[in-house]
């Protein structure tokens, strides 16, 4: 009866804040030695045989002293000596009855040593038991004799053993839970980052640090961090126990409304009373914070382990891909781990230098490789030094984008995250630090859906043996089809940050904070808006799923939103992400088909209407932006943009603009304007004049006489007959690239060509004459004309095998067919071109007789031009 | 008591299950189908590459009402559903003999 006071005592200063966990269960735990020391020395009173040999041991969590309220302790009786199995059945069947009757649930068994020294595989988690075991009553010497045999053999020769079974049961456990502590309703022992993973840490380090001799003092150095994690779960778990009347652990919806209203955790936490009880989303981010801080020493450990068992032979394969890491000194791979040079100087110095940590998450996300415990816990210390030394701007921008763009950068950043880095690095990111979103829908907190949305943006086009696979490998080329991939990956990183903010659309909140952050990393203005834009409509592609999508309205107000190709591919890159990253079921090889039907319309929508939708006179916001820094030129900037198509407007910022419209301001001196600028991958080439035949063709002629390939370009035309043509295009011969005196010569030349000084016809003919010979074409040329597209000109599409000279002798035909190109929107993916040209003739669209004089022109053309 | 099983058109799924739940139908299955009727597919290009559209996205909703409730929820599903365009979609009615509630045994229309 004693022992049931004691409970309820317990169980009333605990909900009276007397105790926390520890108190509860050291002081539950403490009752029972009493208790069972109480019935041994009664059962020894009435059988003197019993006084010798024989030891109560407490395993498990009643060795460690935990017992929580409604958890069934373990009780070993360990036999040294012979005979007497007679003498103490009796006894423990008494002892076992009376402990029941006094409401205390225990689970004896009764073992010679012999028995406890043989390690079963089969149950390992005897064994485990016994690492935590400790004498409770009984004859002492025994205990001591019982206890130092059993440490010998576990800590010894069982040791590898026992460490092996404990990550494979480890890892069995995470699997039943997907591997991930962000569950809505997680069981606080089991789950990842749960109880049983801090005994897991115990464990572990226990075994590395412990031998035969000198177990005792061999307890972990204590991360104070990682104790109060466990500290929190402990009062969370008896809150959990008093509150279900059971043996019950999980954090259920209503489990959590109640812990947040008694503060669970958050008082003492937090060291003063609170005001208020937080709400439930905001507790459950407390709990988060700490199961991630279990769920961190958990993952150090597992690595420290899977280091130590023999690699699989599959794995040696990834040696080849480790050697070629290149890690910032003092840091090395060592097997699957980066750590730190053996011997070098600790590294809490380069640990705060931020060039350093920068590139060695870099080398994470670019590599396989997880990151040593001491690093990260270097890391976290560092942190406010780091601090103060870490600079915003172009620089940073340039290392974030290497870690964005890595395959493992998912990983990276949750390191980056845990420690504290990625916080200091993007405060705005600090708002959705483990934020859960309370709907039946979503399985993540919002800042693992972030990574998760990353690693699945990365893992487009890995077989998985999912129905997904096939539309994985489909949006894979899509995402090779971008230029600038980084770009996608900063907007995913950033489009729920708003969630932590605002309580209406955090897709506003969210574009607001990527603008903050966007300016401190110094983007191009262009590349910005590209950022802004994706995170501020992120919802749009699935907002338009929901409607029909083969309907044109649909297609038309979307294409609207998205404006440009880069922009759609990007957002439809993003929506698969981000449906991907809600749980693991929401995307179905279903919805992604409908993904890629919704952009297929767009892309073509985008293609197909560029000729009809031109900027009016009415564009004051535009002229605005483009002469902001030409006072007075207002009336001259809205009349060089009037008649352009939207499209090309829309593809290029304000400032090119600018350069584009004072180029045409100086076509009076010079009727030729070329803006010409080389790089060593895609040079870009802009001419500036005034519409007349085949000019487009002559700087294609030009540039396959040079022997550039040509990889895009657009030419657009506004009503006073001025073009801006565009050409970017690779230097397949490095002639511009070995010879920097031939790109003066180059421009020159184009120049001679376009102002009619020079013969497009004779520099060609030079090219061919060394060219070898290609493959015979392998896809017949596809011609094609649409009179629907647009109300005023003829849309031509043609796709071949892309060859050099093709674009030349392509607008070659069609000028010497009398065709005006009114825009031209050339596309290279991979060997095939792909290439748009709105035509008309004599201000009209073609005729049905001209189209097939044009097809046959146009096939000989391409066929001529192969050869 | 009859199994309605409709087949509807994707972005019409949220104003039928509304228009079901306002009459009273609560219990509903909902599949992600692809298939077509005499609306066939169609043949599309992207960037020159041919992309056949014979199966359309559809939505397929499965529910088992009363005698009583029988019309109403046809009527509700129709109405809903209807744009007027071919590719609306069809209902299916079927008869249904039993239902059973795995958890008690239950049976008949109270089980439903």
């Amino acid at each position: 009866m004693r022992y049931k006071a004691a409970m309820l005592e317990l169980a009333a200063a605990f909900q009276a804040g007397a105790i926390d966990g520890a108190g509860f269960v050291g002081g539950r735990s403490a009752a029972v030695d009493t208790l069972l020391r109480a019935l041994w020395a009664r059962a020894v009173a009435s059988e003197e045989r019993l006084r010798d040999g024989v030891t109560l041991l407490a395993t498990g969590g009643y060795g460690r002293q935990e017992l929580f309220p409604f958890s069934d302790g373990d009780l070993l009786f360990g036999l040294t000596g012979g005979g007497m199995e007679r003498e103490v059945k009796e006894a423990i069947r008494s002892i076992s009855q009376q402990m029941w009757d006094a409401g205390a649930r225990f689970a004896p068994v009764t073992r010679r040593l012999s028995e406890c020294e043989r390690m079963d595989p089969e149950n390992v988690e005897f064994s485990l038991a016994l690492l935590d075991a400790r004498h409770v009553a009984g004859d002492q010497a025994a205990g001591d004799h019982f206890l130092h045999r059993l440490r010998s053999r576990l800590f010894g020769k069982d040791r590898q053993l026992i460490e092996r079974g404990i990550l494979a049961l480890t890892r069995s456990r995470h699997a039943k839970f997907g591997h991930t502590l962000f569950h809505l309703e997680p069981n606080v022992k089991d789950c990842p980052g749960g109880l049983r993973d801090a005994h897991v840490c115990r464990w572990l380090a226990q075994l590395e640090a412990g031998d035969a001799a000198g177990i005792e003092a061999q307890r972990p150095a204590p991360d104070a961090e990682f104790e109060q994690a466990v500290a929190f779960l402990s009062g969370l778990r008896c809150f959990l126990h008093l509150l279900h009347e059971r043996d019950d652990n999980t954090l259920d919806w209503a489990a959590q409304d109640r812990a947040a209203a008694a503060s669970v955790g958050v008082a003492r936490e937090g060291g003063a009373e609170r005001q208020a009880a937080p709400d439930a989303a905001y507790w459950m981010r407390i709990y988060f914070r700490n199961a991630r801080s279990i769920d961190r020493a958990m993952r150090l450990a597992l690595a420290r382990g899977s280091a130590a068992e023999k690699r699989p032979k599959a794995m040696r394969g990834l040696a080849g891909r480790r050697a070629a890491v290149s890690l910032p000194e003092p840091y090395v791979v060592a097997g699957d781990r980066i750590a730190l040079q053996p011997g070098a100087a600790h590294a809490s110095a380069t640990a705060a230098d931020p060039e350093t940590v920068l590139r060695l998450f870099a080398a994470m996300a670019a590599s396989d490789l997880t990151l040593d415990g001491a690093i990260e816990t270097d890391l976290a210390a560092g942190l406010a030094r780091l601090a103060s030394q870490m600079e915003d701007g172009a620089s940073l921008w340039h290392r974030l984008r290497a870690i964005l763009m890595g395959r493992n950068a998912g990983a990276a950043l949750r390191v980056m995250h845990a420690v504290g880095l990625l916080d200091l690095l993007l405060p705005e990111f600090h708002g959705i630090d483990s934020l859960v979103i309370r709907d039946a829908y979503h399985r993540y907190t919002v800042d693992e859906h972030t990574f998760v949305a990353i690693d699945t943006l990365h893992g487009l086009g890995e077989q998985t043996g999912r129905p997904l696979d096939p539309w994985s490998s489909r949006f894979a080329q899509l995402r090779g089809e971008l230029p600038h991939p980084e770009l996608l990956y900063l907007a995913a990183l950033m489009h729920d940050t708003g969630k932590g903010r605002s309580t209406g659309d955090h897709t506003v909140e969210s574009a607001r904070l990527a603008g903050s952050v966007l300016g401190r990393l110094e983007l191009d203005a262009d590349e910005a808006a590209l950022v802004v834009t994706l995170v501020r409509h992120h919802l749009e592609m699935s907002a338009a799923l929901r409607r029909d999508i083969f309907d044109a309205e649909t297609i038309r107000s979307f294409a609207g939103k998205v404006q440009t190709h880069e922009a759609l591919k990007m957002l439809t890159l993003f929506t698969y992400a981000d449906l991907n990253a809600v749980h693991p079921d929401a995307l179905t090889a279903w919805k992604a088909e409908n993904l890629w039907r919704l952009y297929l319309a767009t892309s073509t929508y985008l293609d197909h209407s560029v000729d009809e939708e031109r900027v009016g006179t009415r564009a004051t916001e535009l002229v605005a932006r483009v002469s902001a820094t030409l006072p007075g030129s207002e009336e001259a900037v809205a009349r060089f943009l009037e008649g352009f198509p939207e499209r090309y407007v829309r593809t290029r910022g304000a400032e090119q603009i600018r350069t584009h419209f004072q180029m045409a301001a100086r076509l009076g001196e010079d009727a030729v304007q070329l803006d010409f600028r080389y790089a060593p991958s895609v040079s870009e080439l802009v001419l500036v004049s005034v519409d007349r035949a085949s000019l487009f063709a002559n700087v294609a002629g030009v540039l396959a006489a040079w022997g550039m390939n040509v990889v895009t370009a657009d030419a657009f035309s506004n009503r006073h007959g001025v073009v801006v043509d565009s050409f970017r295009f690779t230097d397949s011969f490095r002639t511009l690239e070995l010879n920097e005196s031939e790109r003066s010569r180059f421009v020159a030349n184009l120049h001679d060509s376009l102002s009619g000084r020079l013969s497009v016809e004779k520099l060609l003919s030079g090219r061919r004459r060394g060219r070898p010979r290609r493959l015979e074409i392998s896809v017949e040329p596809r011609i094609t004309f649409n009179d629907t597209a647009s109300t005023h000109s003829t849309l031509l599409e043609v796709v071949t095998d892309d060859t050099p000279g093709l674009l030349h002798a392509l607008s070659l035909t069609l000028a010497a067919h009398g065709c005006n190109v009114e825009v031209a929107l050339i596309d290279t993916e991979g060997e095939r071109a792909i290439d748009v040209f709105y035509l008309t003739r004599d201000g009209r669209r073609l005729e049905a007789a001209e189209k097939t004089h044009l097809i046959a022109a146009l096939t000989e053309a391409v066929a001529s031009n192969a050869r | 008591m009859h199994k309605i099983e409709a087949m509807i058109q994707p972005s019409k799924l949220d104003a039928v299950k509304e228009a079901l739940v306002e009459i009273g139908v609560e219990g509903m299955t909902i599949l992600e189908a692809r298939g077509h009727g005499r609306q066939k597919g169609h043949t599309e290009f992207y960037r020159g590459r041919e992309y056949s559209v014979d199966l359309l996205p559809k939505v397929k909703l499965e529910t088992v009402v009363s005698d009583e409730l029988l019309e109403r929820a046809i009527q509700a599903i129709a109405t809903a559903a209807r744009t007027g365009k071919i590719g609306d979609g069809k209902i299916f009615v079927s008869k249904v003999d039993e239902v059973i509630r795995i958890r008690n045994d239950e049976r008949g229309e109270t089980a439903l």
